[in-house]
């Protein structure tokens, strides 16, 4: 599986190509001095810079420490058993984020809860709907009556009158 | 004595009964979000800061400031009973606190961790009181340059004494200004970085960022490690409260001593959890018998929490005066009075006494009121934990998402706290700080505009952070700690070296 070593020059090339992207955004508004003072691309073409030389460090001292044999390097990042685990939380949470994009908040809400309590948490319907439920009629009377923020809401709603 | 007229105002600010009915809902929420995994402080004040943008600000501060407060108890009672730290400042909490719940002894190892934790927070409370007048008014001496080196001097100080790499540190933080940065731009009108992407012309919103580091990010953590509670039983008695209260002036010195700490590491941006393991590891070390730490000795358990609550309160200080935070959750306070249309540092003093005072009478009125509320509901919070975590942890992410979408209304934020969750996820296993990222967010514009505004001063020079003897010194300040870790690992290498020659 991933070790730690692998993970750590990862997330500093991902870091390095952020610190870049900025850079070069920042170029496009300029980053010399005109009449108004420092132009707008000075300070973040400066600090996306300092990112970028930050993580080339952190390359640089993660290459060298596995040359030198450092102790955490070859650790295990994420194991079998754990990546399974981080995995089966993942992925019901990212159909939640799609749901919720395309059939509205209150629905996701309805069908994660469903889905994490029944299939994966193997709990009876009748807690799991009553969990579920409670659960989506409590966020939609406290914000949509209470305070008055209205949620993301997809096409079922109206359907529901709601 | 002037102080003590405005805290007088204050109180008659803070005690009416629509306030103190907010702290009591503050403290109970903060306690559930303490409680929880995956919800801590800085998260807490996030999901409800968008709840608070219709209200009073006063009435505001007041529910958040409770909430933070009530968290903080909050992750003591899971410290002790399931030994589960419910937040990062209270991990050396559980050195001494869950042996003791385990030889029986759990309501007493909670009162004197609510008690001491009561009394470190007074005593922040007690040195804003005095101090954050007379800091507001030195402060107000301060223009652009000197308040780019305080702001220097905040994150140099992150990058000095972090204990965390200091390259992740830089990275970290470069990327919170970073993201500060995108959208609109407040001096010349630009839109920067956004890369054409309609979605990103109002910036990114920090509250986003804390939703996803903090409350996903952990939440994947907490799901990796695949906890289990389990708990000690805990019914808290009046007797044994009142009885073990007795015993508290005997610690009087590992609590004045707690608190110093703690109230030195809340001003400085050290924060509450290195207060803690600071504060237990002066304590192990000054007592007569070490041996018994880890055991469960109550001056394991008093030492952490005292200085876990005068960092947090002391936090404040700075906020209020300079308008640095000095934690994560004073950030996202901080961007929260922003939101509400005060401008946080010295002129707050002048413009809204009442705001700046009942805040801080509040802070008295809301840690009583937290003790108390906290120690009547501690059978019921340690019930919830009993709940499985294959129920609580999905709701936590609905309860996040919903919190994400309602800070702005917007359905791109939603992505944006998933992304955020995964980055906070991989940072947190490798080491790279979070705090520093919320900061940046927070006072990146500021520290930009005071950045430009010198530059603007001195016609493009960097002399001007060297121009009279305030600033000069901040910068000095700054750079000292900056270079701390070299200037350690010198003198180390310096006294290795001499010590081989004397060989």
């Amino acid at each position: 599986m991933i070790t730690r070593f692998w993970a750590e020059i990862a997330t500093a090339l991902a870091t390095l190509a952020f610190g870049l992207v900025i850079v070069n955004g920042a170029l496009e508004f300029g980053i010399g001095w005109d009449s108004s003072g420092p132009q707008p691309g000075a300070f973040p073409f400066y600090i996306g810079g300092l990112v970028a030389l930050a993580s080339l460090g952190t390359l640089v001292v993660t290459a060298t420490g596995r040359f030198a044999g450092s102790a955490d390097l070859p650790e295990l990042f994420l194991d079998r058993d754990r990546g399974l685990r981080v995995l089966s939380f993942l992925l019901p949470l990212l159909a939640f984020v799609v749901l919720s994009a395309t059939l509205g908040m209150y629905v996701a809400t309805i069908l994660y809860l469903v889905f994490t309590m029944r299939i994966q948490g193997r709990y009876g319907w009748l807690g799991t709907l009553a969990t579920a439920l409670g659960t989506a009629a409590f966020f939609y009377l406290a914000l949509e009556k209470f305070f008055q923020i209205s949620l993301h809401k997809g096409p079922l709603e109206p359907l529901l009158g709601l | 004595m002037d102080n003590l007229a405005n805290l007088m105002h204050g109180f008659s600010v803070a005690l009416t009964t629509h306030h103190l009915l907010l702290m009591m809902a503050g403290v109970l929420l903060g306690v559930l979000v303490g409680v929880l995994p995956g919800l801590g402080a800085p998260n807490g004040v996030s999901l409800l800061l968008p709840l608070t943008f219709s209200m009073d600000p006063v009435s505001a501060i007041i529910l958040l400031t409770s909430l933070y407060w009530g968290a903080l108890f909050g992750g003591s009672t899971t410290s002790i009973l399931f030994n589960i730290p419910g937040e990062p400042s209270s991990v050396a909490t559980t050195f001494d606190g869950h042996p003791m719940a385990k030889q029986g002894r759990a309501t007493e190892a909670l009162s004197f961790a609510f008690l001491s934790a009561g009394f470190g927070a007074l005593a922040g409370v007690i040195l804003i009181t005095l101090l954050s007048g007379w800091v507001a008014k030195f402060a107000l001496r301060f223009s652009s340059p000197e308040y780019f080196a305080v702001y220097f001097m905040t994150f140099a100080s992150f990058i000095g004494l972090g204990g965390a790499s200091p390259l992740k540190t830089i990275v970290s933080m470069g990327i919170g200004f970073t993201l500060a940065s995108i959208g609109m731009d407040s001096v010349s009108g630009n839109v920067r970085l956004t890369y054409e992407f309609d979605v990103l012309l109002a910036g990114v919103s920090f509250l986003i960022a804390v939703i996803g580091l903090f409350g996903i990010g952990e939440l994947l953590l907490t799901m990796e490690e695949g906890l289990k509670f389990e708990g000690v039983a805990a019914k808290v008695r009046i007797r044994d409260v009142v009885l073990t209260a007795a015993k508290l002036p005997r610690y009087w010195l590992a609590l004045l001593r707690s608190s110093l700490i703690g109230i030195w590491m809340g001003i400085t941006p050290g924060g509450p959890t290195a207060a803690s393991f600071m504060s237990y590891a002066m304590a192990k070390r000054s007592s007569r018998n070490p041996a018994k730490f880890g055991k469960g000795e109550p001056e394991g358990v008093i030492a952490p929490e005292t200085a876990d609550h005068a960092a947090g309160s002391a936090a404040m200080l700075p906020m209020l005066a300079l308008g640095i935070p000095g934690s994560a959750t004073a950030a996202v306070m901080m961007g929260g009075l922003m939101i509400w249309g005060l401008n946080p540092g010295p002129t707050l003093f002048t413009d809204r006494p009442d705001f700046v005072w009942g805040l801080i009478a509040s802070m008295y009125l809301g840690n009583v009121v937290a003790v108390v509320v906290v120690l009547a509901t501690v059978p019921l919070f340690a019930s919830i934990l009993r709940i499985p975590f294959s129920i609580i942890g999905p709701v936590i992410v609905v309860i996040c998402f919903i919190g994400a979408y309602t800070a702005a209304g917007k359905g791109f934020d939603i992505w944006l706290a998933l992304i955020f969750g995964l980055v906070g996820y991989v940072f947190k296993k490798l080491d790279y700080p979070i705090a520093p990222l919320v900061l940046a967010m927070v006072i990146g514009d500021k520290a930009e505009d005071a950045f430009r505004q010198s530059m603007i001063f001195s016609q493009g020079s960097l002399s001007i952070f060297w121009s009279n003897p305030l600033v000069t010194t901040l910068m000095a300040i700054g750079l000292t700690l900056l270079l701390m870790p070299l200037i350690g690992r010198a003198a180390l290498s310096l006294r290795g070296r001499a010590t081989a020659r004397s060989d």
